[in-house]
């Protein structure tokens, strides 16, 4: 028993003159999306810094919400996507930056900047932007395909892949009925039901971490998916066509943010700038073929990257696609109108 | 598990001075994960369900037991059935996989059990995640199981196997055999071969020897690994989104997908607290069950 006590005692001794040594470390913690925000990037930041970097994911905004809004966990960056920042701006649960510390922001499109999400970016800084649109295999499927309504047809039961996330499919048959995708009312609910009715039923999977292995494996032909999804499977094999929907689709831009119960803002700060380095952000794209705001990044990207149409859809598309509003409680009444479908 | 809460039977005759205490120590780490891990999250998960929320997905104490009142419209209902028949045909399957495996490992020569007991185990080592990534690669349409069977001459197309119900229910069995075999097992091996002989001298064929004989006695076996494959598969909605498509939506999956993308948490407590009676109800007839037998 004695030499246990001695042990750890000395254990204990030990402990105390490490941490007596060990110079105050530098911390930041990012909570950012799954498949983002490429782990070699993050390494370089903590090189140059020596600041210790750890990293929390999340698969849906609301998952990050839900987290931050229970208190959850410190977190000095955050990722949301646009009508999430509405939200969180709304509630005044940002820290406002300081523009001096983040001097890369003048390689943002302006275009992507002081949008009403966030006037004048008092909150946010773009990370990626990128739409959603229309992925064909044109060894499996010969028809034109121009829109939603040429996806969701009887011919192409059990061939459609479609992101798992209700607010997105809501949105589409919103566009395909001519409505505005943010008017989510119990009125335009009911008015689009009908085409969910006819829609859902055609679709094998749903997916959207991954829409792509459904269709790189051959159990699908055509599917509804993000940008980034499409420009990877378009780089991979050139039967992949990728078409932007004729009754329109939207347009997220995903920020980086700072909570105001930060304990790191000067990293985070920091982290944000680095983020914003042209050739950092094109690392970014790389690995994520998204839409890149960054105009000193995209001056480094290849031309095969930037006339990828799934990453950069052209001007005149762009103009045409709007922002997601935040919905608030009304996110519960689209899961429920999707939930019924499916289970009927 | 009112048992574990009274650890005062210590035998008679025992040296220590204050044997209740020595007990409760003992017991503690048991009893403190319970209360941190068991008791307290389902108390707060009840608590939330009679709450409401904020736009931002907060909760909001107002008491309320609209969640309830909408858990019960009839698309709810038909998913928690639905989830329920899942589980139910994967606990059937298993049992009927399970048995003879674990009778027939029971009854080998005890050198061989050890590495028979492994095998069933050795699927563990690995992901729950990746196994079920590996049946997506075997099962896909340019997948290892339709190359075979189309080089094999079997078919000429390429078959949908996957994103099926049949998919949801292989990926459901094939995770959760192992804990059917296991508790079968156990009981098997304590099976007195000594009253199965006595039933054959005394006529019974191997059927009748089986079916009352060692049926009855294995059976604790039975009730435990049906319960070990039911209650779990209930809820087990990464198989069902991942192997099934996500078309078929179970009440996992629901619950999960109303405390994020639909910022209600209210509710999705709601849909779990009834699920938590499910569970209560089914473990309660399965304990009557018993006590009838007994």
């Amino acid at each position: 028993m004695k030499k246990i006590n001695r042990l750890l005692l000395t254990l204990f001794a030990l402990g105390l003159a490490v941490s007596a040594t060990a110079a105050p470390t530098k911390h930041l913690n990012i909570y950012c999306w799954s498949e983002y925000i490429p782990q070699p990037i993050v390494d370089q930041f903590s090189k140059e810094t020596g600041v210790k970097v750890t990293v929390e994911n999340y698969a849906s905004n609301e998952e990050m919400l839900s987290k931050l809004a229970a208190g959850g966990g410190e977190y000095d960056i955050i990722q949301p996507s646009e009508y999430v920042i509405e939200a969180l701006v709304k509630e005044k649960v940002l820290h406002s930056l300081d523009r001096s510390k983040i001097p890369n922001l003048k390689n943002i499109d302006p275009q992507f900047l002081n949008q009403a999400f966030d006037p004048g970016n008092k909150f946010s800084v773009p990370f990626m932007a990128g739409t959603v649109g229309i992925i064909v295999n044109t060894d499996l499927i010969k028809d034109d395909i121009r829109g939603y309504a040429d996806v969701f047809k009887p011919e192409n039961k059990g061939k459609i892949v479609v992101l798992d996330d209700a607010r997105e499919i809501v949105t589409w048959a919103l566009l395909a009925n001519g409505l505005n995708i943010n008017q989510i009312t119990d009125k335009s609910l009911n008015k689009i039901k009908p085409t969910l009715e006819q829609w859902l039923p055609l679709v094998k999977v749903y997916d959207s971490d991954s829409p792509k292995t459904a269709l790189l494996n051959g159990d699908v032909a055509i599917g509804v998916v993000w940008g980034g999804e499409g420009a990877i499977l378009t780089n991979k094999n050139k039967k992949f066509r990728w078409v932007i929907p004729s009754e329109g689709t939207h347009l997220f831009i995903d920020s980086l943010a700072i909570p105001k119960t930060a304990k790191n803002v000067e990293n985070a700060e920091a982290f944000m700038n680095f983020i914003l380095r042209p050739e950092i952000s094109k690392q970014i794209s790389d690995e994520f073929p998204y839409l890149n705001p960054n105009l000193a990044a995209r001056e480094l990207m290849s031309k095969k990257q930037l006339e990828n149409p799934a990453s950069f859809p052209v001007e005149e598309e762009l103009k045409k696609m709007s922002l997601f509003k935040d919905i608030g409680t009304k996110g519960s009444d689209v899961e429920e109108l999707i939930t019924t479908l499916k289970a009927q | 598990m009112l048992g574990f809460l009274s650890p005062t039977s210590t035998p008679k005759g025992s040296t220590h001075r204050a044997p209740g205490l020595w007990a409760w120590i003992v017991l503690s780490p048991l009893l403190i994960w319970l209360l941190l891990f068991v008791v307290a999250p389902t108390l707060v998960l009840t608590a939330v369900s009679f709450a409401e929320r904020d736009s931002l997905g907060r909760i909001v104490w107002n008491f309320s037991v609209q969640n309830y009142a909408r858990a019960f419209d009839w698309v709810w209902v038909k998913i928690l059935l639905d989830s329920l028949y899942y589980a139910f045909l994967t606990t059937l399957i298993c049992l009927a996989l399970g048995y003879p495996a674990a009778f027939f490992i029971g009854k080998a020569p005890e050198r061989w059990r050890g590495f028979l007991l492994l095998l069933v185990m050795v699927p563990f080592l690995t992901s729950f995640l990746i196994r079920t990534y590996a049946w997506i690669n075997i099962l896909s349409k340019e997948g290892f199981l339709n190359s075979l069977l189309i080089s094999a001459g079997v078919f000429n197309e390429p078959v949908a196997v996957l994103y099926s119900p049949f998919a949801i229910v292989l990926g459901l069995v094939y995770n959760f055999l192992p804990f059917m075999i296991l508790p079968i097992y156990t009981s098997v091996e304590k099976l007195d071969n000594g009253l199965v002989e006595a039933a054959h001298d005394l006529g019974a064929g191997p059927l009748r020897a089986f079916s009352q004989v060692i049926l009855p006695l294995t059976r604790p076996g039975i009730v435990a690994g049906s319960m070990l494959v039911f209650v779990p598969s209930i809820a087990m909605f990464a198989i069902t989104t991942l192997m099934g498509g996500g078309t078929n939506p179970t009440i996992g999956e629901v619950i999960f997908k109303q405390f994020t993308a639909g910022r209600n948490q209210p509710f999705g407590a709601a849909l779990g607290t009834i699920l938590l009676f499910v569970f209560i109800l089914a473990l309660w007839l399965a304990r009557t069950q018993r006590e009838r037998e007994d």
